[in-house]
């Protein structure tokens, strides 16, 4: 992160590797780190996630939660639609520079990002879905996540919990009625039903976006860079890409320069031409990670458990 | 009778591996050492090791600590601020050790006082980032360590990468700066910090001292750059599979790797064989 300082002998060296397209771990440009997903790790949320992005037990780790709640329509807010709230916060476990205001910036930087892709209609997300009665109540979802470690490619990692997390969000069911009051006048009313068996998922949520974040780093670009990458990086840029392979979002961040245009247009090429492979690598983890769904494994630890996912 | 009681105790206390907390002894014969705190008769441990007794003094040593320096220790650092004719260096340990101007070599090796005008331009020695190898002089008052480069093989690093170990992995020994067969430089600090690098001959520098302070890298081909790649690589799965890390380990872990494609070194099922391969090979030697 910016804390990172690096001797000019070092950074000479990361760029000449990415120009050659040999990066410091062996991974070439468009090469992605090892990542580690489980879902339903909080009991108490309708949906959660955690994702780490890195290999042997090290790497960017983020938590996210969704918990749903009822809200009251008030006048001025949209009148058939449910909302979506996000909040990202980077613990100071993470690192040192966020301890205090230190991890305010980046906060709002990162909220904004995932409010851009899942906020609104762009996310895939039915949002009407989301109403309950007209003009009287509607869902809201909180996303909550939580930067448990950062090397490297947050927003990355940050994306892909949460459409993991929202994936596996399960709604209550509703029951609305109609109900005659004394003086003849029909209103609804509505009835959420305790029961875990009966519950669904989140309409549309299939066709939330994955995203990557490409660092300019010298003459060339490189997707999840590492932590010393980005320390070197001059300009990045985060492409969400829905699985119907629609561009939804992007994020300039870092910028120290601008991105010619042409390598912009290439980068959302390159974005459109990985997403594939990248929304085929989350279907795998995400269904052995649904198989598990927050059971602990019933294996004794052993000398190398924290190679283990969580 | 006595000597058997001795022999009991010992059996019962060294040798076990503790949590923070765990009751090691309720004897009162025993003085409490590093690692553990005592509360009325009974001692405890105040971190995670394993349990180790000399005589009467019972001590925990920690599986997971910070660097803490002795005199002689060969380490590498990274500058952190420059003062007034010092500067701050990184250590991985509790608190920045100190390298003072009065403890570089200067370029072209002139033996002389350091003068205002060296403590003017002292960042084209070291500047903030920078990161020297260096031997550790003494100790400051506070516990600071005191470094110095008075050596043509110490100075500041250039032409490869920089990785992060356990300290407690890489043991003291007679020398911590390798050249391995694969034509790779590294420098094993004490400290935990380790600079793999390109081999460059002791006599380039010797006959150029001016490249002691230099900020340029040589040219590094891209076998060159593979090879550092897979030893940087190869060092951080023995440091997360917690083996020893030195020359022959790092050795050990080159050849067995090379059946592998670099990028793939790190991944789960790789990293286990290859270090369960290290370390049967460093048994059978030993």
């Amino acid at each position: 992160m910016a804390s990172l300082i690096l001797s000019p002998a070092e950074q000479d060296f990361i760029i000449r590797g990415v120009e050659k397209g040999f990066r410091g771990d062996g991974r070439g440009s468009l090469d992605r780190r090892e990542v580690t997903l489980r879902t339903g790790m909080i009991s108490q949320a309708n949906g959660s996630a955690r994702c780490r992005i890195g290999s042997l037990g090290v790497g960017t780790d983020i938590l996210v939660g969704v918990k749903a709640e009822v809200n009251t329509w008030a006048a001025g807010e949209p009148e058939e639609c449910g909302t979506i709230v996000c909040n990202v916060e980077c613990s100071p476990s993470a690192a040192q520079e966020f301890e205090g205001r230190g991890a305010d910036e980046i906060n709002v930087e990162l909220t904004q990002l995932l409010d851009r892709i899942v906020g609104g209609e762009q996310s895939g997300l039915d949002l009407r879905k989301l109403c309950i009665i007209p003009r009287q109540a509607y869902w809201v979802l909180h996303i909550d996540a939580l930067v448990l470690d950062v090397k490297g490619g947050v927003a990355d990692a940050l994306v892909w919990a949460t459409r993991a997390a929202l994936l596996a969000t399960k709604l209550p069911r509703v029951v609305v009625e109609s109900v005659t009051d004394d003086s003849g006048v029909a209103r609804a009313e509505f009835d959420v039903v305790d029961d875990a068996e009966d519950q669904m998922g989140l309409e549309g949520a299939r066709d939330l976006p994955l995203a990557a974040t490409f660092n300019q780093i010298g003459r060339r670009y490189v997707v999840d860079a590492s932590e010393q990458e980005e320390a070197v990086t001059q300009a990045k840029l985060t492409v969400a890409v829905s699985p119907k392979m629609e561009i939804c979002a992007i994020q300039k961040g870092g910028m120290l320069k601008g991105f010619a245009p042409s390598l912009l247009s290439e980068i959302t090429q390159t974005a459109l031409r990985i997403a594939k492979e990248e929304f085929a690598r989350f279907d795998a983890l995400f269904a052995e990670a649904s198989k598990h769904n927050g059971e602990l494994d019933e294996e004794p630890s052993t000398g190398s458990t924290f190679l283990e996912p969580f | 009778m006595d000597v058997d009681m001795e022999s009991q105790d010992t059996r019962d206390i060294a040798s076990r591996i503790v949590t923070p907390g765990s009751v090691i002894t309720n004897d009162t014969a025993f003085m409490r050492g590093h690692g553990t705190f005592a509360e009325r008769t009974t001692i405890y441990s105040s971190v995670a090791g394993a349990v180790e007794r000399i005589n009467k003094l019972v001590s925990v040593r920690p599986l997971k600590q910070r660097y803490s320096g002795e005199i002689g220790d060969i380490i590498v650092g990274r500058i952190t601020e420059v003062a007034s004719k010092r500067w701050r260096v990184d250590v991985n340990s509790r608190q920045d050790g100190i390298l003072l101007l009065s403890s570089i070599n200067l370029p072209g090796g002139i033996q002389r006082r350091k003068s205002e005008s060296d403590e003017l331009q002292m960042r084209t020695f070291f500047a903030e980032g920078d990161l020297v190898f260096a031997e550790v002089q003494s100790y400051f008052a506070d516990g600071a360590l005191s470094l110095h480069t008075r050596s043509l093989q110490y100075g500041k690093l250039r032409n490869g990468t920089f990785v992060t170990v356990f300290p407690q992995l890489v043991p003291r020994s007679r020398s911590h700066f390798h050249t391995l067969p694969c034509g790779v430089d590294i420098v094993l600090g004490v400290n935990g910090y380790i600079w793999v690098s390109k081999h460059v001959p002791a006599s380039k520098v010797e006959e150029n001292s001016e490249l002691i302070y230099s900020d340029k890298n040589e040219f590094i081909s891209d076998d060159e750059r593979e090879t550092i790649a897979r030893i940087a690589n190869c060092i951080h799965l023995l440091n997360r599979l917690y083996v020893k890390i030195t020359d022959t380990s790092i050795i050990f872990a080159y050849e067995a790797s090379l059946t592998h494609a670099v990028k793939d070194l790190l991944t789960r099922e790789i990293a286990i064989d290859l270090a369960h391969n290290v370390k049967t090979r460093l048994e059978q030697q030993s």
